[in-house]
């Protein structure tokens, strides 16, 4: 869809930048210059794309990187041209490794034993995907409670970053986004059975047992990755495990009820 | 060397108001709030059965005192089984709200938002009662006792109400037995640890102002409880 313009065709006098053939018949964008002009190297390799992508405007521009031409003319030519292929993968970029998460998803797998390994450098990312897909579970089911547990989420990761602090006293070094790592991903146990109690009919005990399991499983989990990944839960181990058997009864609350 | 000092004062400046914002307000309202939870499994047994049964403790309530720094103070709950602890009333809120969960689930009137409407009133009974306590002990004369010590005794309540709920939950009818039941008991609790520890902190001693505060506040258990844990207005 063009739109007709009556402009008359505009030269930039800097170069680097196409003429304009005709207006509205353009497919080219036209780059915006800033008041000065820095030499456009000759190696840039598409044609008629030329935007500048410092260092200081990647950082500015963080989670947008560095692909996306428009924006980063925008933003103007802060530091020296940047080549699309010198770019960071945008994963990396971004801080989501998807082979680190799903090792350490693998690691929570096993009921019996969990790894703690993996955990010690917390991220965000595992449990943000986990909390996507439990919701999309629910949503399968019919409830629509994605603020709901995101604030369950919250509350309950400070409850046990305060519980776990004032237990394990001056030797406590739990901080909050290891607590929301960790509890994050020991939600897979609930995703799992929130999937499953799509198929358990409603009103019924089997679906209480299950979901007894399956909370079983994620306290084991939890408990043993807490006193492993933080100091001074050790001799606290029930009381933590107390704690958390409390937040996973709640996520499986919403999943029976 | 001035630039060396400017450096050296800037940092400790930057310490002082770092520890100065997470600490001064704390410290400011409660007294050391970690005190509260040094505790064990030990105890926490011991603490819950004395809560729920306080008629069948043969033992004495006051609390053990021991001299640090020339002024007395009160050992830690890992070491004396009358001191208030925060991790027994804590937990017991927290599971007062997963049981009312179950019982609103059971009769078929679980929404999160019925949950978090519970989690609402329950902080407000628990607010309430700790003003009753505190306008009470003010109202004796003794402004002395620690604010979290009485958050600890209002919190105590929380686990004669779980008791209640799961009686709710499983035997039915009966759960209006339970509930007075416990009421009787949280009293009994309630009375003698006031007795003890609470009252020792006023200087006048007026026994029958005090023994009639302490059957208000004895009292005051019935309706609260009776409010909290009426879960679904059945």
């Amino acid at each position: 869809m063009t739109k007709e313009f009556g402009v008359p065709p505009v030269v930039f006098p800097s170069g680097g930048n196409p003429t304009v053939a005709a207006g509205g018949n353009t497919q080219q964008r036209l780059v915006p210059t800033a008041p000065f002009q820095p030499p456009r190297p000759s190696n840039s390799g598409i044609p008629f794309m030329s935007f500048e992508v410092g260092s200081a405007a990647a950082t500015t521009s963080g989670p947008i990187g560095g692909g996306t031409g428009p924006i980063g003319g925008g933003t103007g030519p802060i530091g020296g041209v940047a080549n699309f292929d010198d770019e960071e993968p945008l994963l990396d970029e971004l801080g989501i490794h998807p082979d680190q998460i799903w090792k350490k998803t693998k690691s929570i797998l096993n009921p019996f034993r969990a790894n703690p390994t993996f955990h010690k450098d917390s991220d965000l990312s595992g449990p943000i995907f986990l909390y996507l897909s439990f919701c999309l579970f629910q949503l399968l089911a019919g409830k629509i409670q994605f603020g709901v547990i995101l604030g369950w989420i919250v509350v309950s990761s400070i409850f046990l970053y305060v519980v776990f602090n004032m237990l394990a006293g001056r030797h406590g070094n739990l901080d909050l986004h290891t607590c929301t790592s960790v509890i994050g991903y020991c939600l897979l146990p609930v995703v799992i059975l929130s999937a499953i109690s799509l198929f358990v009919p409603q009103n019924g005990a089997l679906r209480s047992g299950i979901a007894g399991v399956f909370v079983i499983w994620a306290t084991r989990a939890c408990t043993n990755l807490m006193v492993a990944v933080a100091d001074g839960g050790e001799e606290h181990r029930g009381l933590i495990a107390y704690a958390c058997f409390l937040i996973y009864t709640l996520f499986s609350l919403l999943v029976v009820f | 060397m001035a630039r060396k000092s400017l450096g050296q004062a800037r940092s400790t400046y930057k310490a002082m108001v770092n520890g100065w914002r997470y600490q001064y307000l704390i410290s400011k309202c409660f007294s050391d709030p970690q005190y509260y939870f040094q505790v064990n499994d030990h105890y926490v047994r011991n603490k819950l059965k004395i809560v729920l049964l306080p008629f069948l403790n043969r033992g004495h309530w006051t609390r053990i005192t021991e001299p640090v720094g020339g002024r007395l103070s009160y050992e830690p709950p890992i070491n004396d089984i009358n001191a208030p602890d925060l991790y027994i009333p804590c937990m017991a809120f927290a599971t007062y709200l997963v049981l009312a969960g179950i019982s609103l689930g059971l009769s078929g009137k679980f929404t999160p938002e019925a949950l978090n409407w519970k989690f609402v009133t329950g902080m407000m009974g628990w607010f309430s009662e700790v003003m009753l306590l505190k306008v009470s002990i003010l109202s004796l004369g003794g402004g002395e006792a620690p604010l979290l010590d009485m958050v600890a005794y209002a919190g105590y309540t929380f686990t004669g109400m779980c008791v209640a709920v799961l009686g709710k939950i499983t035997l039915g009818y009966t759960y209006y037995l339970i509930i007075l039941w416990t009421c009787l008991c949280m009293g009994i609790f309630f009375i003698k640890t006031m007795n003890r520890t609470l009252l020792s902190e006023v200087r006048r001693y007026d026994s029958s102002k005090h023994h009639y505060l302490l059957l208000c506040t004895a009292l005051t258990q019935f309706p609260l409880m009776f409010c909290l844990s009426n879960i679904s207005g059945t």
